[in-house]
């Protein structure tokens, strides 16, 4: 039992048998009981006995709260072992939804998933990020509105997920974000989290692409199950989102990872990571390499009017254009060595490359793959796996989904909400919610629903 | 023509040029028999029909027996039980169109654990990843369809204009798209023209649906339907009531190009290449057989049809000539 846990219990393990509900004491109980049940360390009765410590009358009594509560589901009978099959206690994930988004560069993807962090619906579309935030926020409102619809049992949402391209400060104060941090420079005159707390009623979390992609991976992806991984997303910027006893690692500020600020050296030019061999520096030298004709497969692109981006880049090289894989090999081995500085620090388990680059491309992988192996101690590598994500955007989707589950369910929050049933009816988010309702809102959000749906990207 | 619709996962679309087969697969393939099950929602209508025709087509020519196909008739239940009695059977591949998304997910799970290649069609069951659980998602640009038949009845509608929009009701990411497209195109593009949603769960209830949203909403004067059999039965539901609406929707059905043809009720359409898409469907199964790298998802762009070029799109997408009353209410004909 962990020492949080300990002292809670005490306070309802020393209360006499049949002595009435009483929320100040119940709810430590509550909150481990339901955290055993949610994790499934206990699905039985007799497994949260063992595992709490709690007498059979006080489990019997907190199961019956949470049963009222509509959090946990004892309908299904579980495997006999001799005698009567034990009737399985099961966390009720649909009792709420999560809605989830991911942002980036050019894309936006939006899901609803129960919570127990499990993706129920997304959907995909094109984006331009640079537009104006407030088109961003009403698309973002009008697509989860859709999300909700789509429920075959409408449920209530307990909280918006969003993944970011960007770094999110770790939280200082409190459990959900009441301000909007500046992510991009456009959002700085724009206060996304109160708009979309004010429309939803709900508490938003919100975390870098790759901690949410490296979250996605790690619970449902190829790092399900492991204990210490690495996750690298190559784009315009390179970052790598770390996993160290199974809990990804945020650093003080919620800055770990930020491995394309790295200086590296190639041609006898030293620069960032990023711009190095990032997505930039692909497009910049494909288009050179084009111009100058040295690849006779980006050359003959240009001349029928295409244009060059480090996709077309990437596809040469495939098809084995000389320049085109001089290229992408070049960013796989500077990639690399930096990996490989992470790999011989952490000794991971597994090594999962994300981006289109990094997912479609075998001569950036094949790069990167050669400059880990050619700079590491051979115990690190020993049993090292490096591969590519097969999760897509849909990784960036399932962990937010696990960042809001993870942070509804703390037990420091958890205990706050508990005997109210729900997370909207935190004190501290009740109060957040009343002076959200009440602050001035920006001039493209206090439009009736109706015409701000129509303001599309 | 562009995708510009994003895949199941985000993905970006890879044409259909992607996946084509060289003699030397062919060669490998036919090394040995295999042995492919194909498991579509249902066997009515001639996109089923065109759909199999292509892949029967390329599977011969490659040697690969076809030994089933298998009608799901819309029903969840029925594709989780016909999908166990495949695994039993063990074909070397599937292509199947999943008909739901939680429903079935766990079966199409079951199948890939068994060893079995997976190919999909159209859907993918939320959750379900390419690589560990299926090969590849074949489908049409359906956010592109969206648009198209959005961009080809936005010249029908006066300004303010109220349009009806029929989706799925079911979970299932085409029709998801085109539904979402269509409202966003109009968003974006005629943000006077309001849209009102309701969805059908089954064909056969659109068009009460059409006529409940036409009593909320007495102002409506379009439709969108996702995709043709059910915007026939409203279309035949307001002709036999004598109101007077137009009609967009995908899928350029031989009752559609015929009303296409006369002018009302619909005025456009956003086709599907269903021949095209079964070649391209069974080449990607092919490659998956020979272990050959794989895009997780292979796009085929729409074709917009309108009066104007309903004829000849019939060809295309049919592959026979358009019926007698195209032809005669275009005055190509006698």
């Amino acid at each position: 039992m962990s020492p949080h846990a300990a002292e809670t219990a005490e306070s309802s393990r020393t209360r006499g048998k049949g002595r009435p509900r009483n929320s100040e004491t119940a709810a430590p109980s509550l909150v481990e009981i339901l955290d055993l049940i949610r994790t499934e360390r206990a699905t039985t009765r007799q497994a949260l006995e063992r595992e709490s410590e709690l007498g059979r009358a006080v489990v019997a009594d907190r199961l019956q709260l949470l049963a009222d509560l509509g959090l946990v589901d004892e309908s299904e009978l579980g495997l006999a072992t001799g005698g009567r099959a034990p009737r399985l206690v099961r966390f009720a994930a649909r009792r709420g939804l999560v809605l989830v988004a991911t942002l980036d560069q050019t894309a936006i993807g939006v899901g609803v998933s129960d919570l127990s962090g499990n993706l129920l619906t997304e959907h995909h579309e094109a984006a331009d990020l640079t537009a104006p935030v407030a088109h961003l926020a009403s698309r973002l409102a009008t697509l989860f509105r859709w999300c909700l619809e789509r429920q075959s049992i409408p449920t209530a949402p307990w909280g918006i997920s969003l993944s970011v391209p960007g770094t999110v400060p770790s939280l200082r104060d409190g459990a959900f974000m009441t301000a909007t941090p500046p992510v991009l420079p456009a959002w700085a005159d724009f206060p996304l989290v109160e708009t979309l707390t004010r429309q939803f009623g709900v508490p938003v979390w919100m975390r870098s692409s790759v901690e949410t992609m490296t979250m996605g991976e790690l619970h449902a992806g190829a790092g399900h199950g492991l204990r210490s991984m690495l996750f690298i997303k190559v784009g315009r910027r390179i970052g790598a989102g770390i996993v160290c006893d199974g809990q990804l690692y945020r650093g003080a500020q919620g800055a770990a990872g930020l491995i394309g600020a790295l200086p590296v050296q190639s041609d006898g030019l030293t620069g960032t990571l990023d711009a190095m061999a990032g997505s930039d520096m692909i497009q910049r030298e494909g288009r050179a390499a084009a111009d100058t004709g040295r690849s006779p497969v980006l050359a003959d692109l240009l001349r029928r009017g295409s244009e060059i981006t480090p996709i077309e880049v990437s596809q040469a090289a495939q098809i084995g254009d000389p320049a085109a894989v001089a290229i992408l090999s070049k960013s796989g081995h500077l990639i690399g060595q930096v990996v490989a500085t992470l790999a011989n620090a952490l000794n991971p388990d597994l090594i999962v490359m994300s981006g289109t680059l990094a997912q479609t491309n075998d001569i950036l992988l094949a790069g990167i793959r050669e400059a880990v192996y050619g700079a590491s101690h051979p115990l690190v590598t020993r049993d090292l796996r490096i591969i590519r994500s097969q999760m897509g955007s849909s990784a960036g989707l399932v962990g937010a989904a696990r960042v809001a589950s993870e942070a509804i369910f703390a037990p420091a929050f958890l205990k706050d909400w508990i005997i109210q049933g729900k997370p909207t009816l935190h004190p501290d988010f009740a109060a957040f919610c009343a002076r959200a309702q009440i602050a001035e809102v920006p001039q493209s959000v206090a439009a009736p629903p109706s015409v701000q749906e129509r303001i599309a990207p | 023509m562009t995708i510009s619709g994003l895949g199941p996962h985000g993905e970006r679309a890879a044409p259909p040029e992607r996946v084509s087969l060289l003699p030397e697969d062919i060669a490998a393939v036919k090394a040995a028999t295999r042995r492919v099950a194909i498991v579509l929602h249902t066997l009515d209508g001639d996109w089923t029909r065109l759909q199999i025709s292509g892949m029967l087509g390329v599977f011969g020519d490659c040697g690969v027996v076809v030994t089933e196909v298998v009608d799901c008739r819309f029903s969840a239940d029925r594709q989780v039980a016909e999908l166990d009695r495949l695994i039993a059977a063990s074909p070397d591949a599937i292509v199947a169109l999943p008909v739901a998304n939680e429903q079935v997910a766990a079966a199409f799970g079951r199948v890939s654990e068994a060893g079995i290649r997976l190919v999909l069609l159209e859907n993918v069951p939320t959750g379900l990843l390419p690589g560990s659980h299926y090969t590849s998602l074949v489908s049409s640009d359906n956010f592109g369809l969206g648009r198209m038949a959005a961009a080809g009845l936005a010249p029908h509608l006066a300004q303010g204009a109220a349009v009806g929009v029929l989706g799925f009701a079911a979970d299932f990411f085409a029709t998801n798209e085109r539904e979402i497209a269509f409202t966003n195109w109009m968003q974006a593009n005629r943000s006077d023209v309001q849209t009102h949603v309701l969805r059908f769960g089954a064909v056969d209830e659109a068009a009460d649906l059409a006529e409940r949203l036409i009593a909320d909403h007495p102002e409506i004067s379009a439709f969108f339907v996702v995709w043709d059999t059910p915007a026939m039965a409203v279309s035949t539901r307001f002709a036999q009531a004598g109101r007077s609406i137009v009609i967009a929707t995908v899928d350029l059905g031989e009752d559609v190009a015929i009303s296409l043809a006369a002018g009302k009720p619909f005025v456009s359409v956003a086709a599907q290449q269903p021949f095209q898409q079964g070649v391209v469907a069974a080449r990607t199964t092919i490659l998956a057989l020979l272990g050959r790298t794989i895009p997780a998802w292979i796009a085929l762009p729409g074709v917009p049809v309108t009066r104007d070029n309903v004829a000849d799109s019939f060809q295309i997408i049919w592959r026979k000539p358009a019926p007698r009353e195209v032809l005669r209410s275009l005055g190509l004909t006698p």
